[in-house]
Formats: C-alpha cells, structure tokens, sequence
C-alpha cells in the first residue's frame, strides 16, 4: 500500500486500514444513520402532549444518555444473551446497538428542543392547509427543525466516530482493536512500535473530526 | 403475574449479589469516585488557567492551550489512555494504573473544561471588567474578583456536564485493569456469571451518581443563576 516507510510498517498499515478503519466507518455510519431515524422519531414523539409515552421515552433517555457507553456495550454483548438466546450478537453488532442507543438518547433530547423552537403558528398554518399530524411534521415541521439540528447531528458524528474504538473492549475489529493486535504481534516478535502506531492511531481520528468539528461549529455560526 | 414474581425474584438475586460482595463492590465504588474527585479537582484548575490564558489570549499560552484542546477533542479518550498505559512505556516512562486512571481523565476533561471556561470568561460583560479597572484592579486582581467569579457561575453548567462525562469516563479505567467499579462487577461476574444481575447493579451505580449530578446542574442553575440573567 505504501512504497515508503520502515519494513514493519507496511502489513500494519495495510490490516488497520482495510480491516480497521473499514469497520470504523462501516459502524461509524449504522450508528449515525440508526441514531439519527430513532432518536429524531422519539424526540417528535417528546413533544406530544401524552403523559405514559413521554414517560417513557424521558426514562429511555435517561437511561441510555446516563451509562457509560462501556456498560450499555457490556449491557448488550454479555447481558441479553442471559435473558434469551435469541439477543445473541456478534461484537460489531452488539456495539452498533450500544452506540445507537446511546447516540438516539442524544439526539431525541436535541430534536426536541429542535422541534419546540417552532413556532406554533407553523402548526396552526399547516393544519388550515389540510396537514393531519404526521403529514404537518413530516413537510413542514421537521424540514424547519433540521436547519437547527444539523449542527448537533454533525457534532454527535464526531462522538460517534471516537466512541466507536469503545467496542474495542468486547474484541470487535475496528481501528483501535486491529491496531491493539499489531502492536502485540510485533511485541511477540521483539520489536517495539507502540508508540508509533497510537500515534499514528490518533493523527487518523484527528484529520477525520477535526473538519468536522470545525464544520459544526461553522454551521452553528451560520444558522444562529 | 409470573412475569411480577419472576420479576421480584429477580430483584432479589440483585441484592443478595450485593450482599455477597458488598466489601469489593464497596472498594471499587470508592476507587471510581476517588479518581473522578482527582480528576475534576484537576480539570477544573486546568480549565480555569487555560481558559483565562484563552480568553485574555496570553500570547504563546494561549496557542498551546488551543492546541491542546484541539488535539484532545479531535482523538478518542480510549487511544489516550492506550497511549499513556501501552506506549509510553516503549520511551522508559512507567505509569502504574492509578496514575493513568486520574491523569487519563484529568486530561480529557482539562480540554473541555478549558473550552466551557474560555466561553465563561468571555461572556462577561466588558463593561464589568472597565469598573475593576476604574476602581484601580489590577488585571489579577480584576479577574480574581470579578470575572472568575461571574465568568464561572456562568460556565458552571457546561462544566458539571464534563465532570459527569469525567465519572462516566472512569468505566474506560476497565481496559488498564484499574479495579474501579467497572473492573470490579465485569471480574465478580466472570467468576460468579450472576451476568444480569451484575451489570444490573453496574447500571444503577452509574445512574445514581450521573442523576444526583445532573439533579444537581438544575438546582445550581436556579440558585447561582446571574441576577440579569434571572430577570
């Protein structure tokens, strides 16, 4: 993959990125897309005026948005499986669910601000257009609602992407996990690159979320 | 009815998994919120100096403070930890797990609470600071009596929410084997595989202290909320 660099670089360059870096993304992107659907449906449903699904969805998300993502991650990979076999998953999919649970808790509670911020008469107008409730959320609320929380959304990217190497503690090969095998494989052979490969980890996760930090804070300047 | 008796027994085999190893639960309870108090004592002294060294834009300080925070915002707090406990050892620098436990989180949360007390500080009005320096302030002593003051009342929100991702951040103490409450109820469970109750217990742990924290955001912001802010 690369032409330069000392001999033991290059199997560890080439298993982190296209194992590694493949699943980070590849789960980076169902956590988004999951916490995303999820969480922006709860957070609407936050804002009807019906107490037991309030209930709830406030506890759901206090509960989720509470944990430490490593216990919601243990909660799903070691605990369901007790309860009936059928929640058995593997490593990848176990922290996906982690993530997203984590991840809708966060954007519900935002969408709600999000959607409130509306102001009523965008509702009183929609419902004289003829809109029932899903339709006036749907194509007049949520499209208004969106401007505000794109900045969070690309904020909470940014999260997941560093919060995804937390499925490294059940084994799940994501970046940190295929780098973690590499610094071993090459300690058991007596060479020492720790240092070089973390760092090498981290400069990866900078130039991922620093643009996109900067992108988010750009985007809440402009929408402010 | 059964699903209400299977219930209650469940409830009761999480209390008796906390009687049988209270005394371990109990060590790595305190282990947690020892390095949590550790590490919020040291993010807040940490983010008060950078965040002043940001907001008055003390030359040189200031720039390192920036790339600091972009550094430790920009890179996951697990690779942190992997850094100071599996590589810097490869340089001859030995941390033993207590030390990286509160120095990890320090770190991190330094970095945030240098961003929420930056924002403090330069949400003070300027017009404050021009009647310190009327009455003949210093600029220390300006900052020490007037904007640390209403600068931190106003950052106190956003830096209680970083001291709470600081607890939640101790469970990451797990992948050094540092015997806080997450090593503590993942090893109990790996001898005993009481696995729901395990981590039932794990949970509410963590929920308890993250609501008496958050319940406590809401109750500072009514008491400490600026006088101009309340009207």
């Amino acid at each position: 993959m690369i032409a330069f660099g000392p001999d033991w670089a290059d199997p560890v360059v080439r298993y982190v990125i296209e194992t590694g870096l493949k699943n980070t993304l590849k789960l980076s992107a169902i956590a988004l897309v999951g916490s995303s659907v999820i969480g922006i449906t709860l957070g609407t449903l936050l804002t009807v005026r019906f107490l037991p699904t309030r209930a709830l969805i406030r506890i759901y998300i206090e509960i989720w948005r509470g944990l430490p993502i490593l216990v919601t991650i243990f909660i799903v990979y070691f605990a369901l499986p007790t309860v009936s076999p059928r929640l058995r998953f593997d490593a990848i999919t176990a922290g996906a669910i982690a993530l997203i649970l984590w991840g809708s808790a966060q954007v519900a509670e935002t969408t709600r601000g999000a959607v409130q911020s509306i102001p009523r008469e965008q509702h009183e107008a929609a419902s004289a257009l003829g809109f029932g409730w899903i339709g006036r959320h749907a194509f007049v609320i949520m499209p208004q609602a969106l401007r505000r929380l794109l900045p969070p959304l690309v904020g909470l990217l940014v999260n997941i992407i560093q919060n995804t190497t937390i499925v490294q503690v059940i084994g799940a090969p994501e970046i940190l996990e295929t780098a973690e095998r590499q610094v071993e494989r090459l300690t058991f052979e007596g060479q020492e690159h720790a240092i070089e490969i973390y760092g090498a980890i981290m400069v990866v996760f900078f130039v991922i979320s620093f643009p996109l930090t900067r992108l988010a804070a750009y985007l809440e300047r402009r929408l402010a | 009815m059964s699903t209400l008796l299977l219930a209650s027994g469940f409830l009761d085999d999480v209390w008796s998994f906390v009687q049988d190893n209270a005394d371990e639960l109990a060590a790595g309870l305190r282990r947690t919120l020892q390095v949590s108090l550790i590490a919020i004592l040291g993010a807040s002294i940490v983010g008060i100096t950078l965040g002043a060294a940001r907001a008055y834009r003390l030359p040189v300080i200031s720039q390192v403070a920036a790339v600091y925070v972009e550094v430790i915002r920009n890179t996951p707090i697990l690779v942190q930890i992997f850094m100071l406990f599996f590589a810097l050892p490869q340089i001859g620098i030995r941390l033993d797990a207590f030390t990286v436990a509160w120095l990890a989180v320090t770190i991190w949360g330094g970095a945030f609470n240098t961003e929420n007390f930056r924002a403090g500080f330069e949400a003070v009005p300027e017009r404050y600071r021009e009647a310190g320096a009327a009455l003949g302030f210093t600029r220390l002593s300006t900052f020490v009596n007037i904007t640390l003051p209403i600068g931190g009342r106003i950052a106190l929100p956003s830096s209680i929410n970083t001291y709470i991702s600081i607890v939640k951040n101790t469970s990451l103490m797990y992948v050094i084997a540092y015997p806080e409450i997450t090593t503590v109820i993942f090893q109990i469970q790996a001898l005993t595989l009481q696995t729901a109750e395990a981590f039932t217990v794990l949970a509410l742990t963590y929920l308890i202290i993250v609501w008496s924290m958050s319940a406590l955001i809401r109750l500072l912001e009514a008491h400490l909320a600026l006088p101009e802010a309340r009207a």
